[in-house]
């Protein structure tokens, strides 16, 4: 017998299910990678390297930690228009968000590999219905960001973080 | 001057003495926020939220409150524009969480026979841990519900029955049984 309550405490991948929920957000999608947790959120939490090769619409991530877990950033598009986020990045956690769009990741280990979840959406109440049409479309977005990531994973393995960084 | 400037951008906190008297008033900004699409404010309202769901879900779902305590949250969440009264938060989470653990329950008993339920994990003191969990499944989902909202939560009857949509009626034989069968139960 186990010596412990029933476990009802939302993990970071539940608590991101929960917030896509609440936020109608149009892109949500969550998968097991045959990873290990520190090698999915050495990618994922290095949004300055790695998030330009994850989101494909992003040319860079610029971060200024304003404090121990809380940073402002600017995201730069391929024409050359930026927009400010503001991002609350823990392990396992992080959250982004500017005026206009709020982003997402989550992970948690799970068996011998890990569980990773992505998020992504518009901000606008009026966006809701049209979010909530666009889901099935972005959850395979979503499903191609993740697979993303295990592929990074795998690169930085390989080839190492420094320079894993120069491949963009 | 930039010692004024500094002193006039700075923003003060909440009065810590609001949040240690009543931490679901001191939500009540957060709420408004969060109601603006706020994907910060959502989540530290999650932070806020998610020890109390969790404690009304754990003896209504068992094993299966991990999944309540999403669904609960979800269905929150997806709520929280309509909230118009952000003061009462709490009655309001409470509600939606007791009905979603409920769900969650007897769908969980739909596809789940009796005995698996040796597998929940429990307590650490053992004695007690085998009393609870013999006591808790040999009850129905309702009968936990009802005993959580009148003997945790303290509600008065209308305001459980009100919860759980049942009549006075009902929510009254229920209580009887629910105490009934937990005295029997409960090893002396």
């Amino acid at each position: 017998m186990n010596s412990n309550w029933p476990t009802a405490e939302l993990d970071p991948v539940r608590r991101l299910r929960v917030l896509a929920g609440g936020l109608h957000a149009v892109m949500y999608a969550d998968a097991h990678l045959d990873l290990p947790f520190t090698e999915v959120w050495a990618v994922a939490g290095d949004l300055e390297h790695e998030l330009p090769h994850l989101v494909p619409t992003l040319r860079a991530f610029r971060c200024y930690p304003t404090s121990e877990d809380r940073q402002l950033a600017w995201a730069y598009g391929p024409l050359g228009h930026r927009a400010r986020f503001d991002v609350l990045l823990q392990t396992g956690w992080c959250l982004m968000q500017s005026r206009y769009v709020v982003g997402g990741m989550a992970a948690v280990s799970e068996g011998s590999g890990t569980r990773f979840a992505v998020l992504g959406g518009l901000r606008q109440p009026w966006s809701t219905p049209f979010q909530r049409a666009l889901r099935p479309l972005g959850r395979s977005r979503g499903l191609m960001m993740v697979d993303r990531a295990a592929r990074r994973a795998l690169v930085r393995r390989d080839r190492g973080p420094a320079e894993a960084h120069g491949d963009r | 001057m930039n010692t004024a400037r500094a002193g006039t951008l700075r923003q003060d906190p909440a009065p810590p003495q609001v949040a240690q008297e009543d931490p679901w008033a001191a939500a009540a900004p957060l709420v408004r926020t969060a109601q603006s699409g706020d994907a910060m404010a959502l989540n530290d309202l999650l932070s806020l939220l998610t020890p109390y769901v969790s404690r009304l879900c754990r003896p209504i779902a068992l094993n299966n409150s991990a999944d309540a305590v999403q669904e609960a949250l979800i269905a929150v969440f997806q709520g929280l524009p309509r909230l118009q009264d952000p003061r009462a938060l709490y009655a309001w989470v409470r509600t939606i969480t007791v009905r979603e653990a409920v769900r969650v329950a007897r769908r969980a008993e739909r596809e789940t026979p009796v005995c698996e339920f040796d597998d929940i994990a429990w307590p650490r003191s053992p004695e007690l841990a085998v009393d609870v969990r013999d006591v808790l499944r040999r009850m129905s989902t309702e009968h936990r519900a009802v005993l959580v909202l009148r003997e945790l939560e303290g509600l008065d009857e209308r305001s459980a029955s009100e919860i759980l949509n049942i009549s006075s009626g009902t929510m009254k034989s229920r209580l009887h049984r629910a105490r009934h069968s937990f005295r029997k139960a409960w090893p002396r």
